[in-house]
């Protein structure tokens, strides 16, 4: 423990120190990921991200791969639709973002819109600085404004919200908003691999099923290894 | 069975072995292979290489079936297979985890074999028929990793086809001609698929066979590195040997067991194992126009391609990264120690093996991370370290005082 605080310390003087630009256009360095707070086997919280998904997000993202998936067909998300270009940049398709860039990454990075005057959409995110995508949650979430100098323990990671804050409230209660952007991530994060809950329910089986044959294959061992007999000096 | 059942079977293989010698095969190879009693935890890695290329081959087979083999739709069919054909995402993943699983047990088979002077005469020939065994793996693996067509496959086909270009006058010529094209591209994917799934599999199967053979011929080494042939009964069985099948076979089939339940954990649980065997970027659709922030290969190739990046000429680095391979073929020349076994080798035997495994390990680790100078600098160390346990090995194996050995197999 001791030894990350020391670390962290030091990363944090480095930082200070030699590179005064780092709150400029680059990722900033030490940004923790905010845990995505999901549960992979809540298919209401699921489907409640799709939903969601079908209202803010179909008329710039796809989800190509998904098809011939009941629930992105159940929320009404158009599968037949190409990807729209936003200022000269075409959004990806969300199927695999989820294995590609991580849960908490897509969790964190929704909530980490701010206003900045000098970008196209006029919103910037701590995360992916310069991104194309307009803050299409500040109506929900509110909007923010960083935080110039922010004021943070050294001996703590920095986290989105210590480096923005609110300026004008949403429609959504911060919890709220959390928990809607929780059940988008659980979405997409289903949208990347709709056969998590049967890969799981079929790992215990073949797990269990494992353990019963090692018993028997190890007695069928010890049984046939009665007759060797031990050498001894 | 009745006596009657029992000379009705004795006569059909009667049949059958005046016409094929399956009962010769049988006891040649297993029945009456007689193999040293002593087998320890580092002898399960032998089986589980056959094993793991069984299967490999046959979730291959039906991963073919739904696969398209070109740059536009090779991304897609293995979205197509991961997501609508039934069970499909587990014939992947046990693709997928098979192959680093197949670099995890031949490392330690290997690692077996250089513990325990599994190489020294008269094994020379099944030592080299197994590094050949595990060049073609590299090849394998490298040829299977292109195919989904990821970011990462396209990259890493791109910097590894691109170490043909450091050889000099031929080099770009020979690039041109492996990748199909001046670039990487679907052609490449093309051909990468057509050794993947025929020519290298078929080489592999006839190669695991020869090994076996050869290991047949001279019989297996064991812990103790001594000849368990010097110590005959009456029937000229060794004292200490017991028939392969069925002690080893069901001993094997504990040891298989085991292997399948860790096996199955990485399947169901965690088939990207953090990143290690599956790459985040590799979700992303291969992409000429934009270049990955890190470049690095799987985790098994990872200990050559730190060597390559402590290099700073290219050429150099190549050879170096080649020489690194090739120098575990003359493993057994280099040896010139009395004793086969570690536990009887000398204290220089012991720190030069245990200085390997640090470097190799290091250099493993230091080749999935990005590079700095301190790991630059801890590269070349490791770099050194690991010919250095080779290079010295001639001068550490004749002068260390060895134990002597055992008459019989101990334990």
């Amino acid at each position: 423990m001791m030894k990350r605080y020391i670390f962290t310390i030091l990363l944090a003087l480095f930082t200070t120190q030699f590179s005064p630009s780092v709150w400029a256009e680059e990722p900033i360095e030490g940004l923790e990921l905010e845990t995505a707070p999901i549960n992979r086997s809540d298919m209401d919280s699921i489907k409640r991200g799709a939903k969601f998904f079908a209202t803010n997000c179909v008329s710039c993202h796809t989800l190509s791969y998904l098809r011939y998936d009941p629930i992105v067909k159940e929320a009404g998300i158009p599968t037949d639709k190409k990807p729209l270009a936003i200022n000269g940049v075409v959004p990806p398709d969300l199927s695999l973002e989820a294995s590609s860039k991580g849960v908490d990454w897509i969790y964190t990075y929704l909530h980490s819109f701010y206003k900045d005057t000098s970008t196209a959409s006029g919103v910037n995110n701590l995360l992916f600085p310069g991104t194309a995508m307009p803050a299409i949650l500040a109506p929900y979430q509110g909007e923010q404004v960083r935080v110039e100098k922010p004021v943070y323990d050294l001996l703590h990671h920095v986290e989105w919200f210590d480096l923005v804050k609110p300026v004008r409230p949403g429609s959504m209660k911060p919890d709220e908003f959390d928990k809607a952007v929780a059940d988008l991530t659980n979405f997409l994060a289903y949208a990347a691999e709709p056969f998590h809950e049967q890969q799981q329910k079929i790992g215990y089986w073949v797990l269990g099923f494992l353990v019963i044959l090692f018993v028997l294959m190890y007695m069928l061992k010890k049984e046939y290894w009665k007759d060797v007999k031990r050498h001894k000096e | 069975m009745s006596e009657q059942e029992l000379s009705k079977k004795n006569k059909f293989m009667e049949w059958v072995d005046k016409r094929y010698p399956w009962t010769d095969f049988w006891e040649k190879h297993l029945s009456k292979y007689y193999a040293p009693r002593n087998f320890n935890f580092w002898y399960y890695f032998g089986s589980f290489s056959l094993l793991v290329f069984v299967m490999q081959i046959l979730s291959g087979i039906w991963l073919v079936m739904e696969y398209t083999p070109t740059g536009e739709g090779s991304f897609a069919s293995v979205q197509h297979i991961m997501r609508e054909v039934r069970y499909g995402w587990l014939l992947r993943f046990m693709h997928t985890t098979g192959a680093s699983a197949f670099f995890v047990v031949v490392y330690l088979h290997m690692y077996r074999g250089l513990i325990y002077g599994s190489y020294q005469k008269p094994r020379e020939l099944v030592w080299l028929i197994g590094m050949v065994i595990y060049f073609c793996l590299l090849v394998e693996a490298f040829t299977g990793y292109v195919l989904p067509w990821g970011q990462m496959s396209y990259w890493g086909a791109s910097v590894i086809t691109s170490f043909a270009s450091a050889i000099p006058y031929i080099g770009d010529l020979l690039l041109t001609w492996l990748r199909g094209g001046f670039s990487v591209t679907g052609v490449s994917l093309h051909r990468f698929f057509s050794l993947h799934v025929i020519a290298i599999p078929l080489l592999l199967a006839v190669l695991i066979f020869v090994h076996l053979v050869a290991l047949h011929h001279v019989g297996s080494n064991n812990p103790d590195g001594i000849d368990i042939k010097k110590h005959k009964d009456k029937n000229g069985i060794p004292l200490d040997g017991i028939p392969f099948h069925p002690y080893y076979t069901v001993k094997d089939l504990v040891g298989v067991v085991v292997f399948l339940f860790i096996f199955s954990c990485v399947v169901f649980f965690s088939p990207q194992m953090g990143g290690l065997f599956l790459e985040p970027d590799n979700y992303v659709l291969a992409n000429p126009m934009v270049t990955p922030p890190e470049i690095a290969p799987v985790w098994y190739m990872t200990p050559f391609y730190a060597m390559l990046r402590a290099i700073p000429n290219k050429l150099f680095g190549v050879i170096t990264m080649a020489a690194g391979i090739a120098i575990m073929f003359v493993l057994p020349w280099l040896d010139r120690s009395r004793v086969r076994s570690i536990r009887y080798k000398g204290i220089y035997s012991k720190i030069a093996i245990l200085v390997f495994v640090i470097c190799f390990i290091g250099l493993g680790y230091l080749g999935h991370e990005g590079v700095s100078p301190l790991r630059t600098l801890m590269a070349r160390i490791f770099t050194l370290g690991y010919f250095g346990f080779f290079l010295l090995m001639p001068i550490y194996t004749s002068y260390e005082n060895t134990k002597p050995l055992p008459e019989r197999v101990t334990g």
